[in-house]
């Protein structure tokens, strides 16, 4: 079987960019600002969900001990607590601790408490903080289930309601990438095809003298690759510098809202990036080829 | 070898281009196809490039079966045929020698082999001095060499000319003409589809006449014929 020289498919596909240079410039722009439309959208998603979540953390679930349990009971139920799936962090606050709480929160009414220290009303508590905010109604389910549990406060409503904001997002989220890609592999047809149509009686001829499918689409399917890899390394370059734009002036104005540096982000922009480009490229050519591709 | 074997073709639209033709053209032969436009001519060349299949019969040049040949085996079938077109279909922004490289690069052979090949087959049309030139540099007939020397790079078995004299200057058409029987003469088939009665009676060669899609004529050393 003989083998076809690469260096020649590359030199073809280089010569095809450069014949056809303006709209191969066109093409390497409108995908890069679609890929970088895509990144600035998913790192403000990855972001906007990184602060639902840290709201959802401050949602505790709060385990009301029997008055009556003792402090064997109480720490039988403590390690049953830390046993559970789900549990991030249990914090146990005693009668004692929760009218010295309360004391201090209500200052003013100082001499209220001085009347019912000696018959402390409030009960033994567990603060509880959990890892998934999705699977939270199972977790309150389990700890009503535990022996010594009076009551188990928690606002499933606004889980929910952060797990709702969270799955709509993704949803938008993910139509807006697949209508960007869309337009991605929109481009990169219109290129190609410009470069197929000028080469059309180029390709007719390399029919009759034998030539496969595979020698004369390759130099196309190249050229689209480095359509792809061109606009995913302008891209990649353009979307560090926006990023790292916005997230230094608001982490400067706007400290309360916690935005994840570039560091933690940057490879997954790179790999998404080269990953699109490349797709869209190969796929772009591919549908641009068909129709010249019969034998 | 070639044969056809009651091969009728019938486009899609209805038109019956070719009927019941039986044809067997044999390895190293000389053949005419004449005919008025539209008495099938064309449409027995694209049934043998295999650009169109056969409604009917069967159709079989050399080892292969055209009737069912996979898509995948036609690049290669189409390496045993060397084409030659009237408007020539060089690539414009290759040089002579770069076209006729390339039919040679399309099918993998490596560069050492093209660059030993390719003045050889130059020297057989008498091009050498003129491999670096564009074709839009050289004439009519010239051109017409390059396109010759192009179909003979990977020494196919057959070599199809489709009108090669339709386009270029009358002195250039016997030296087009002669060089086809040169390539004659070395053993390979050569098909010459042409209107030009001159031509075929001056080679005596075989001649077979196509008319409404059938073969109404077909003999050795014939003569251009209008009145079959």
């Amino acid at each position: 079987m003989r083998r076809y020289n690469v260096m020649y498919f590359i030199s073809q596909s280089l010569k095809g960019l450069w014949r056809n240079g303006l709209m191969s410039l066109a093409a390497v722009t409108v995908l890069l600002s679609c890929l970088v439309l895509m990144g600035s959208f998913a790192l403000l998603v990855y972001n906007v969900n990184e602060n639902i979540e840290t709201v959802a953390m401050l949602n505790e679930i709060v385990v009301i001990v029997d008055y009556e349990a003792t402090d064997e009971q109480v720490q039988e139920l403590s390690s049953q607590i830390n046993r559970l799936d789900n549990i991030r962090e249990v914090k146990y606050v005693s009668k004692e601790e929760g009218l010295e709480s309360e004391r201090s929160r209500y200052e003013e009414y100082s001499y209220l408490f001085e009347e019912i220290a000696e018959e402390n009303p409030l009960p033994d508590v567990f603060k509880i903080t959990y890892e998934d905010n999705s699977r939270v109604s199972n977790l309150v389910y389990q700890l009503g289930q535990l022996d010594h549990v009076n009551k188990v406060n928690n606002r499933t409503d606004i889980a929910n309601d952060i797990e709702n904001i969270k799955s709509g997002v993704s949803f938008i989220f993910i139509w807006f990438l697949a209508i960007l890609f869309v337009i991605s592999i929109f481009i990169i047809i219109n290129t190609i095809k410009l470069g197929v149509e000028a080469r059309s009686r180029e390709i007719s001829a390399m029919r009759y003298i034998g030539a496969t499918n595979f020698f004369m689409m390759t130099p196309f399917v190249i050229e689209g690759i480095i359509i792809g890899l061109l606009a995913a390394g302008f891209g990649y370059l353009l979307q560090v510098f926006l990023y790292n734009t916005i997230y230094n002036a608001a982490s400067n104005d706007y400290p309360m809202i916690h935005i994840a540096p570039i560091s933690d982000v940057q490879m997954y922009v790179w790999l998404g990036f080269i990953v699109v480009g490349v797709v869209a490229g190969v796929v772009g050519s591919i549908i641009s080829l068909r129709r010249y591709m019969k034998v | 070898m070639i044969e056809f074997n009651d091969v009728t073709k019938i486009f899609p639209n209805g038109t019956v281009a070719l009927e019941n033709v039986n044809l067997k053209i044999d390895d190293g032969e000389f053949v005419f196809i004449v005919g008025e436009s539209g008495a099938g001519k064309s449409t027995l060349m694209h049934l043998l490039l295999r650009e169109e299949k056969v409604t009917s019969g069967v159709l079989r040049v050399g080892d292969y079966d055209l009737t069912n040949i996979p898509n995948y085996k036609i690049p290669y079938y189409r390496r045993q045929l060397g084409m030659v077109f009237q408007d020539f279909r060089l690539f414009d922004k290759k040089t002579v020698y770069e076209n006729v490289a390339f039919a040679m690069r399309v099918i993998g052979e490596p560069t050492s082999v093209i660059k030993r090949r390719v003045p050889t087959i130059l020297s057989i049309v008498g091009l050498v001095d003129k491999y670096k030139s564009f074709p839009t540099e050289l004439s009519g007939g010239e051109q017409q060499r390059v396109a010759l020397a192009r179909a003979l790079a990977n020494n196919p078995r057959i070599i199809i000319a489709d009108e090669p004299t339709a386009n270029i200057d009358p002195k250039m058409k016997m030296d087009i003409m002669n060089l086809l029987v040169k390539i004659n003469s070395k053993g390979k088939t050569v098909i010459v589809v042409t209107h030009e009665k001159n031509i075929v009676d001056y080679f005596q060669k075989r001649v077979i006449t196509i008319r409404d899609g059938h073969v109404v004529d077909d003999r050795v050393g014939g003569m251009f014929d209008e009145t079959v």
